[in-house]
């Protein structure tokens, strides 16, 4: 790819039309994805999106860069192999809350913990869509779905909250309705060193209800102007709120990725023995 | 003198067995001695009873060997826990700490020599402590069964610089001591004694020095000689050697190593890092590989290259961890949903691990699917000597898709042999996405039944390719035998040695272990079957897991095909296989179980 190519939005789109239902908030994120990635000029060939299962991870499908949609729940172990393996390559995460958060829990914290420098786009919608409207880890107290006929019986959990606890070194929130924040916000978090995490609140108009996107709108709250990302207490305020969706970066902080590290290791190995040949490496075992 | 001596140690935590049987492996390999050693630990994390059995000889070693000639015990109550693994010979020479009388218990052969030693007292006095008891016991080996001494005390110089030159001159003085102790007053009831030792005496000549590796080592020196650059893993007994070895090696290549939060992770970042153009692995044993299966079937759709090294330890669940058994053979041949074709390799031997995982390297990279290496913990944990010059395999990389097959490229294009153009991150050309729906030759999903069975028989038709390609497989024996032993893994050993022993007898003994499991080298299997009067299927699983699986497409002749298996724990021996081949070549005695 030479550096003189210019690519547009309309650059990032595959032939592949989305399966997503009319009025999926997911359109909007991808629209995003497209105008981010032609606004900070990614190259294509160098780009890996990884995703998990669910409605949203068929996401790098219709993006035109190199691509895996993976299994549920493990977008993060193989996108960290992939970044870990090639660290020059532009490495974006995608997928659900239930992916995630629920078979992805586990992978997610670690993910964070490590701070490894990709970007992990969630698109949240509280329900599990793909299988039509069962109860998400983020689904709140109370409510019916396919799998919750009484209501559901569990407390919800909150994506950002999580990552900040994790470890994530940039956390931010937005709805997908608003594209020009969500375009931003994606810039922001694929050039931060580190892992970033995006919450994007993505409403499932088909197993939440069409009323999801004037609800989600209703609570759009932006964080103050005084807002400081570096402070963790404060960040971990705008978390966990049922009346708001407060957009934004809630934290933004930066400390050595996994990447930077495995480096130090390596150099730190090669002064121990820098490229033995094989017979050497064997001749340790006389 | 004899050209086989088999030594095992045992004792308490902090006796020192393991260090010792260590340095005498060690030592004879400088000698240029084949050596094996293994070790066996109760279940403390840390101290605890350990024993260790080093078997030296000139000739090959097939085994560990069934029975021991020559014992140290340092403590009864740890010799008590292995009992059922250790047998001494009916003319053993067994030294034991003196402060430890026998135990009653002690099942004491009419030709066994048992003598007390007081290790410790003379310890103390060599050395000013007690600990150096071990160093005394090896000291007073060397002297007695013409041992390497040079290379141990050069060891022991080695091993103790460190601490400076006062340990090093009490540890050499403990050598000495242990060298000159007088067995005249020690075992004044055994008359005999000095020709007891004299049948006991190694008898070798100093050759070039042989190197000293476990299974463990062998694949993770194979996986760099191969070229992997990428290894991520989760600790879990047998395996973590490999992990150990790469953490510290890998980096000096320029490779990268990961310890992830389990083994799904660890498997989906090998799985990621080769969709990126790396040669990758991981390694695990029984539980971890339960979970890696999940990630397997994406390999397998995705035709991603991968290389799992699961070493096989007691199961079902925790099982038994630090022992060995081949039952992970279903799991590693059938495990996963859907149709999902895979690769299985099983090395025989300490090289034959260095071989494999250079080879799984090789089939996965040129076939582009994931490929399990099953080693036995009997190997993989087990020291033996080879020789540098054996450690050479072809190494074949990915290719790179052409320009033509860029042109329109199709990730997963119809081919005659199954196997399509890789492309990788950077080939600006070559971009595609896929995923673990099935799929079309661009890669795109596709539910069609057509499609399915397509991609179904393009990724199966890659097991043609590579059946006709590798051949890997050992065979010993004559052409035509009376009886040919079928077995794979660890199991190789103590077969080879029966082949030999059978041939020495004038009988027709032969034997056949295949390295590549799946796809099995059936036409290799046919002729065998062919060529042998009787069959003796020999395993260690309960459940005859080789036995069954061989059925699903071999036709193993009712009548004359028998099965020998076995729960894992304890190495089934050379003599007790043995015994089974013998009862169907003399069937005058009991016939082994005939299961088809």
């Amino acid at each position: 790819m030479t550096e003189t190519t210019t690519y547009k939005a309309n650059d990032y789109k595959t032939e592949l039309k989305p399966v997503w239902c009319p009025g999926c908030g997911d359109f909007g994120v991808l629209n995003a994805l497209y105008r981010a990635m032609a606004e900070l000029q990614l190259v294509p060939a160098d780009t890996v999106m990884v995703s998990g299962i669910g409605c949203s991870s068929r996401l790098p499908g219709y993006v035109e860069t190199y691509g895996i949609n993976t299994l549920h729940g493990r977008a993060l172990p193989m996108a960290t192999g992939v970044k870990v393996s090639r660290p020059e390559l532009n490495v974006i995460a995608v997928g659900g809350d239930g992916d995630g958060i629920a078979i992805g829990g586990n992978h997610f914290m670690h993910t964070a913990r490590r701070n490894i420098d990709f970007t992990y786009v969630m698109m949240d919608n509280e329900i599990y869509g793909l299988t039509k409207g069962q109860a998400a880890p983020t689904t709140p107290t109370g409510d019916k779905t396919k799998s919750t006929t009484y209501g559901n019986p569990e407390h919800s959990v909150d994506p950002c909250e999580l990552a900040i606890s994790f470890g994530a070194t940039w956390v931010a929130r937005a709805f997908s309705g608003d594209i020009k924040l969500v375009v931003d916000l994606m810039k922001k978090a694929i050039q931060h060193k580190g892992f970033s995490f995006l919450n994007i609140i993505s409403p499932c108009v088909t197993w939440r209800g069409d009323d999801q996107f004037k609800e989600v709108r209703a609570k759009l709250a932006y964080l103050p102007a005084d807002h400081d990302p570096t402070d963790r207490a404060m960040a971990l305020r705008y978390t966990r709120e049922t009346d708001k969706v407060t957009s934004g970066v809630l934290y933004d902080v930066i400390t050595s990725s996994l990447d930077e590290e495995l480096e130090v290791i390596h150099q730190k190995a090669l002064k121990v023995k820098d490229h033995p040949t094989f017979k050497e490496i064997v001749s340790t075992f006389y | 003198m004899t050209r086989d001596f088999t030594l095992s140690l045992v004792g308490a935590g902090g006796d020192g067995v393991v260090t010792m049987g260590d340095m005498l492996a060690r030592a004879g390999a400088r000698e240029g001695l084949n050596a094996m050693k293994t070790d066996a630990y109760g279940p403390q994390i840390r101290g605890g009873e350990s024993s260790s059995a080093v078997r030296l000889s000139p000739d090959p070693i097939y085994s560990q060997g069934d029975a021991i000639g020559v014992m140290v015990i340092f403590s009864w109550a740890g010799f008590s826990r292995f009992k059922s693994e250790i047998t001494p010979s009916a003319d053993a020479i067994i030294f034991h700490e003196a402060t430890d009388p026998v135990p009653p218990e002690f099942k004491r052969g009419e030709g066994m020599a048992i003598i007390p030693v007081p290790f410790i007292e003379i310890a103390k006095a060599a050395s000013g402590t007690g600990a150096s008891k071990n160093i005394v016991a090896l000291g007073m080996l060397c002297g007695l069964f013409h041992l390497p001494e040079a290379p141990l005390r050069a060891s022991i110089e080695r091993r103790f610089k460190k601490k400076g030159p006062e340990v090093v001159a009490s540890n050499l003085a403990a050598i000495d001591a242990g060298a000159k102790i007088d067995f005249a007053a020690l075992a004044s009831d055994i008359p005999d004694l000095n020709a007891r030792i004299e049948a006991k005496k190694l008898d070798y000549t100093p050759g070039k020095p042989k190197l000293l590796m476990s299974g463990n080592d062998a694949t993770a020196i194979g996986a760099m000689y191969a070229g992997c650059k990428f290894f991520a893993g989760y600790p879990i007994t047998p395996s973590t050697e490999v992990l150990q070895i790469l953490g510290e090696w890998l980096p000096r290549v320029d490779g990268r190593v990961i310890q992830t939060e389990d083994e799904l992770s660890a498997f989906g970042a090998v799985v990621g890092a080769s969709f990126a153009g790396v040669k990758s692995m991981t390694s695990t044993s029984g539980p971890g590989l339960s979970l890696m299966t999940e990630m397997l079937g994406l390999a397998s759709i995705a035709e991603i290259p991968s290389i799992i090294y699961n070493v096989m330890r007691g199961g079902p669940s925790t099982g038994i961890p630090t022992k060995s058994e081949q039952s992970d053979l279903f799991q590693a041949v059938f495990g996963g949903h859907g149709d999902m074709p895979r690769a299985v390799l099983a090395p025989a031997d300490v090289e034959d691990s260095f071989h494999c995982i250079v080879e799984a390297f090789n089939i996965s990279e040129e076939f582009q699917i994931p490929v399990i290496i099953l080693n036995d913990q009997l190997i993989a944990q087990r020291i033996e000597t080879l020789d540098e010059a054996s450690l050479v395999h072809e190494i074949k990389d990915r290719k790179a898709p052409t320009e033509e097959e860029l042109e329109d490229y199709k990730r997963y294009r119809e081919t005659p042999s199954g196997v399509s153009p890789m492309s990788a991150p950077g080939i600006a050309k070559g971009i595609y996405q896929t995923n673990g729906l099935e799929h079309d030759e661009y890669g795109s999903p596709n539910a069609g039944y057509l499609m399915h069975e397509q991609m179904n028989a393009k990724r199966f038709r890659k097991l043609w390719g590579i059946q006709s390609k590798y051949h890997f497989v050992r065979r010993y024996g004559p052409e035509k035998a009376s009886v040919g032993i079928l077995t794979w893994g660890s199991m190789k050993g103590p077969a080879e040695e029966i082949v030999k022993r059978a041939a020495a007898r004038g009988q027709a003994v032969s034997a056949f272990i295949p390295q590549i499991i799946m796809p099995f080298p059936k036409s290799e299997l046919d002729q065998f079957i062919a060529s042998c009067d009787q069959i003796l299927i020999v395993e260690q699983n309960y459940s005859a897991q080789f036995y069954k699986y061989l059925r699903s497409f071999a036709d193993l002749p009712a009548g004359r095909t028998h099965v020998y298996k076995k729960s894992g724990g304890r190495p089934m021996t050379m003599v007790e296989i043995e015994a089974e081949m013998l009862k169907i070549l003399e069937p005058a005695s009991e016939p082994a179980e005939v299961m088809a």
